[in-house]
């Protein structure tokens, strides 16, 4: 096969500050026709500027450039714009990883399918769109001449994505780069674009480099990987080497981050319910249609248990966890809690800490206003719970904004913690951090569980995470419960059609046989 | 590149302000003559050491009479801003925060009222009140609540749904609580840079409406009220024009190179 | 359609609300306009049955509604200073400041648009950077500032038009837009520096967008991308902008009318004001209030058509 692309010695430095920032160095890479290849690595690692210099899409001019890229044997890095151009939108497509901000508000999906081949091709308008049609049939979208002429507030995330991808692949590209594709969307959904990518791979030998944070989708898909951290490839290879015998430190932890899931004994515990929720109905009126978030939901949490709470975005999961802890007001049913004080833990970690008060300040919020303690045992509670979350009390002087994601996330712990609270909500808690820091995350509220005997309702899109983390877990589908069971009845012998759909996205059917 | 350019904006505001405030400033305890002395053998004297802006059609030194009229109108838009942010982000915090009727009722007028320019609204409110310095300042600062309402209502309604907010409901702070200690300092970014260009359109509407011969009365000096006195005389002393009317494009300028900054 | 439909009854509703604060606003003020009208030293009786003739001691609702239904046939009622009625006085005067309004905006657009533009299209160039300090200097001229300036240069040294020689439209059409040339451009003035400055930044805000990079991956030019792409989602805040400049141009030219002494509403309403002639005010306002809101409504309409996003 002829080498598609040649990447060697890329460096890659920003020079909008006063300090030169390199944020690639010394990227080497070869591709051939029809190859996948993953770039791993986590936010900031670099792997996106790589990406974009190879697309050609890195033109300010505060950033410096060096090295080679060749495409087909063509310098990117030093050609002409002009000649750049001819390659963009035709041999080398991009998909991005935020397709409602990636595609123009306010053109019509048509147009901008057919927007690469009117800049490459002499085609008739009636040949473009025929061909964008035939490429939106392409891409699984039912109807496609309805999408052909919706604007892109009109479509789903999936479906938008799927349009990007039409658009990328109308001109048979022979790289297509796609930069965290998957990361903005649903699990089952992500499964599909997967397998979509997989296909346009198959039928047009599309090579392709897929850029991306989570390594099991990396091992679905790519030949080969490539594993980034700082701005350096740390480990390359073939991915079943990578992924069996991985030599770096840093690719192991990567690794090891992955929830596990492997078979674990079923812990019965003592079966007394601590939060009882009986036929909890919650509707929304949007745009003066009647919305129902919740239909007649029934769950127990028991003590000492960690309950897992399974569904993808807009399922009700995130209203269900705000009814019972008293957000939001239920239009019918019961809730019943046997213990005061129930504490949560939500998912952006940025936006869960006030950015105008010292840590300290939020922790000792909830003393503050609902107990008399004086000043002083606030502060000495919030040192203590401040170091059980491993920081140390200087990070009570702090503002939120000095601190990091992983960091963010364990100052709501603690915070959690103050008012000594039997069950902790955590909604997503470790969704919006990195793989290396979720694992820490987790670690963490596994440790609280065993040592301070706190119950966690735990809400997740992640299987892996809740079944790493969860003794029994419910299944939520368009405000229902659809399935509960212990942890090994659902992954081993799952009854639900949806269930099963959810364990095959995650690729997870079948993994204990 | 940036970095030349935030110390243009800010060393450039300074200037103009240095310039334009320090008279006012001053003005408020001394002038170098009585901003009201009238004397005939000066009438529309020209630019000399003794009056370096010349005298207006009165024989007034017209140097004082900026000092003491830029304090009166710096005065009148320290008012206005005060009345129309303090009562503005007041009912623009309870409607933001609780919503329901009352909040769609006032947010209906609000619009109505926003239609208007803040001029306009104002030469009604002067109409109703009357004129006089304080009477401006009421009336415009009637006139800007409108606007202060809506920034900080849909500042509040941003806040509210955030998930800082619901942990500190969670951690047992009332209303009155999360309203203002925990939204209210997280709104001081879009707060102050509204108050930095409502300070600019109080000092362009005070000196329309006084150009206008309806806003601060005589005796008192207002920049707009001395370049409408100075409109008349512009084909015999242009300095009397060009002075006032360039002081308030110095302090206006001033203050907008300095928000940017802010922003 | 249905857009359309509900954005016209709710600017009827919104007039409504408007003319009826507006109404009790002035029939609540303090002072007997019988008494203004007739001297301190009227007798009681003269006083009482001009105060009947004028409807005064009717309840103000009743008062109000048939001012209403009067209005709408375009009777405003009698001014309390002259022997008139109001529809006659401001009849001839509101095309005056239509006019001036008009021209104002025509003016800004062609001022403000294409410099934004160029600007941002060449940001960071020196033409860029030169724009940007005019525009910020601009910006702070008060608009009946720029008027005296545009008397003293353009009347005054250069001579080219005659200051406060208005020429009435039937007189003389080519000399009338001759002469509203320059206090329509003192109005635009400002405002033009501060829709440059709205669409400036918006379009280098838009350029950091997503779908302009992907724009780019399709191998398009950066004159496409800018034109094709850009343009058309920075003018949607700009859009938004032109309506409440449509307002202010007003605003400007009850002022700029003063400056160059044109017989336009703002000096009726400057002399009602004073003179406390409340019919007159309140018809001024009412009028005002109108094209205001009917311009906001030309907005709305125009940004559905621009912007698909906007629902309804």
């Amino acid at each position: 096969m002829a080498k598609l692309l040649h990447v060697e010695d890329l460096n890659i430095e920003f020079h909008d500050h006063l300090i030169p920032e390199t944020v690639v160095y010394d990227f080497d890479l070869d591709m051939e026709c029809g190859e996948i290849v993953g770039l791993v690595g986590e936010s900031g690692s670099g792997k996106s500027m790589s990406a974009l210099a190879i697309a050609g899409l890195l033109s300010r001019h505060d950033m410096k450039k060096r090295g080679t890229i060749q495409f087909e044997g063509k310098d990117i890095l030093d050609c002409p714009r002009s000649e750049l151009r001819q390659l963009q939108g035709d041999e080398i497509c991009m998909i991005f990883q935020e397709p409602l901000t990636s595609l123009d508000p306010v053109k019509k999906i048509g147009w901008q399918v057919e927007e690469s081949l009117k800049i490459h091709t002499q085609l008739t308008p009636q040949e473009r769109k025929e061909k964008a049609l035939k490429a939106l049939a392409d891409v699984e979208l039912d109807d496609p001449s309805r999408v052909y002429d919706s604007y892109p507030h009109e479509l789903s995330g999936g479906m938008r994505q799927r349009v990007m991808i039409a658009a990328a692949t109308i001109g048979n590209p022979k790289l297509l780069i796609a930069d965290e594709p998957t990361t903005a969307l649903d699990v089952t959904v992500q499964s599909q674009i997967v397998d979509l990518l997989k296909k346009i791979n198959k039928e047009k030998n599309t090579a392709i480099l897929f850029i991306s944070h989570d390594l099991s989708l990396v091992s679905r898909l790519c030949h080969r990987v490539l594993v980034m951290k700082n701005g350096y490839v740390v480990e390359s290879g073939n991915v079943k080497e990578i992924f069996e015998s991985p030599k770096e430190e840093y690719t192991k932890k990567l690794i090891e981050a992955i929830p596990k899931c492997e078979a674990k004994p079923d812990e019965k515990d003592d079966e007394v319910n601590m939060v009882e929720v009986r036929d909890v109905c919650v509707s929304f009126t949007r745009k003066k249609e009647r919305v129902d978030v919740l239909k007649h939901v029934s769950i127990d949490i028991k003590e000492g248990e960690v309950l897992g709470l399974v569904g993808e975005s807009g399922c009700g999961k995130s209203t269900l966890a705000k009814t019972i802890i008293g957000l939001q007001k239920p239009d019918c049913g019961t809730i019943i809690q046997k213990y005061p004080n129930t504490q949560m833990i939500f998912q952006d970690p940025y936006g869960s800490l006030n950015p105008a008060r010292k840590v300290g300040l939020i922790m000792e919020e909830p003393l503050r206003n609902l107990t008399d303690m004086s000043p002083e045992d606030r502060r000495r509670l919030a040192e203590e719970m401040i170091t059980k979350v491993g920081l140390t009390p200087e990070y009570l002087s702090r503002y939120p904004a000095e601190l990091s994601g992983g960091q963010r996330q364990r100052v709501c712990i603690a915070t959690a913690l103050m008012l000594k609270p039997r069950l902790i909500i955590a909604d997503e808690p470790v969704s919006a951090l990195d793989v290396t820091i979720q694992a820490e995350v987790l670690k963490l509220m596994d440790k609280l569980h065993k040592d301070m005997g706190i119950s966690f309702l735990f809400i997740s899109h992640d299987l892996r995470v809740v079944h790493q983390m969860c003794d029994r877990i419910l299944v939520m589908k368009s405000g229902e419960i659809v399935e509960e069971g212990n942890r090994n009845d659902i992954f081993m012998n799952p009854k639900h059609e949806y269930t099963k759909e959810l364990l095959k996205s995650a690729g997870l059917t079948n993994i204990f046989v | 590149m940036k970095q030349k350019r935030f110390s243009f904006n800010l060393i450039l505001g300074g200037i103009l302000l240095a310039i334009t405030l320090t008279p006012a400033l001053v003005g408020l305890l001394w002038t170098p003559y009585d901003p009201e002395a009238m004397n005939s053998s000066l009438k529309l004297a020209g630019v000399s050491i003794r009056h370096i802006y010349g005298c207006d059609n009165f024989g007034r030194d017209i140097f004082s009479r900026i000092m003491a009229g830029s304090g009166i109108t710096l005065l009148i838009a320290i008012g206005t801003v005060a009345f129309g942010s303090i009562i503005g982000t007041a009912i623009g915090a309870f409607t933001g925060y609780f919503g329901g009727i009352i909040d769609e009722a006032l947010m209906r007028i609000n619009d109505v009222a926003l239609a208007f320019p803040s001029l306009l609204l104002a030469l009604v409110m002067v109409s109703l009140l009357g004129t006089g310095k304080y009477q401006v300042m009421l009336a415009l600062g009637i006139a800007f609540v409108p606007s202060y309402a809506r920034i900080v209502r849909s500042e509040y309604i941003r806040i509210k749904n955030l998930d800082y907010v619901k942990a500190a409901r969670l951690a047992g702070a009332s209303d009155l609580r999360i309203m203002f200690v925990h939204i209210l300092p997280n709104t001081k970014t879009v707060l102050l840079s509204s108050v930095m260009i409502g300070f600019n359109n109080a000092i362009l509407a005070e000196a329309g409406l006084s150009f206008l011969g309806i806003g601060v009365q005589p005796p008192d000096a207002s920049l707009g009220r001395m370049l409408s006195e100075a409109q008349a005389y512009m084909f015999t002393n242009a300095g009397y024009v060009l002075f006032t009317g360039c002081t308030i494009v110095m302090i206006i300028l001033g203050f907008s190179l300095l928000s940017k900054e802010i922003k | 359609m249905k857009y359309v439909f509900k954005k016209v009854l709710s600017c009827i509703i919104t007039l409504f609300i408007v003319s009826l604060l507006v109404f009790v606003a002035f029939s609540l003020i303090p002072g007997d306009p019988a008494l203004s009208r007739l001297g301190t030293n009227a007798t009681e009786q003269a006083l009482a049955s001009l105060r009947h003739q004028m409807g005064l001691d009717r309840p103000l609702v009743v008062r109000y509604f048939e001012w209403l239904f009067n209005a709408l046939r375009g009777d405003f009622g009698k001014s309390y200073s002259y022997n008139m009625t109001v529809t006659s006085m401001i009849a001839d005067k509101l095309p005056i400041t239509l006019t001036l309004m008009l021209y104002s905006m025509v003016l800004m657009v062609i001022i403000s648009v294409p410099l934004g533009v160029y600007a941002s299209y060449k940001e960071g160039t020196a033409i860029d950077k030169a724009i940007q300090i005019i525009n910020q200097i601009t910006m702070a001229i008060p608009p009946f500032f720029s008027g005296i300036l545009i008397t003293l240069i353009f009347g005054m040294t250069f001579k080219m038009f005659t200051p406060g020689g208005f020429v009435n439209i039937k007189i003389n059409p080519a000399r009338f837009f001759g002469f509203m040339f320059f206090p329509s451009f003192a109005i635009a003035l400002p405002k033009s520096a501060m829709v440059l400055n709205l669409l400036y930044s918006s379009l280098n805000g838009e350029k950091k967008k997503d779908y302009v990079r992907t724009a780019y991956s399709r191998g398009n030019k950066s004159k496409t991308v800018f034109f094709k792409h850009m343009l058309k989602n920075a003018s949607i805040p700009t859009i938004t902008f032109l309506g409440m400049a449509l307002a202010d141009m007003i605003a400007g030219s009850i002022i700029i009318e003063q400056v160059f002494g044109i017989p336009g509403l703002g000096r009726i309403l400057l002399t009602s004001i004073q003179n406390r002639d409340y019919p007159v005010v309140i018809a001024i306002i009412m009028l005002i209030a109108c094209v205001v809101i009917v311009s906001n409504l030309l907005v709305d309409i125009i940004y559905k058509l621009v912007d698909p996003r906007v629902g309804d």
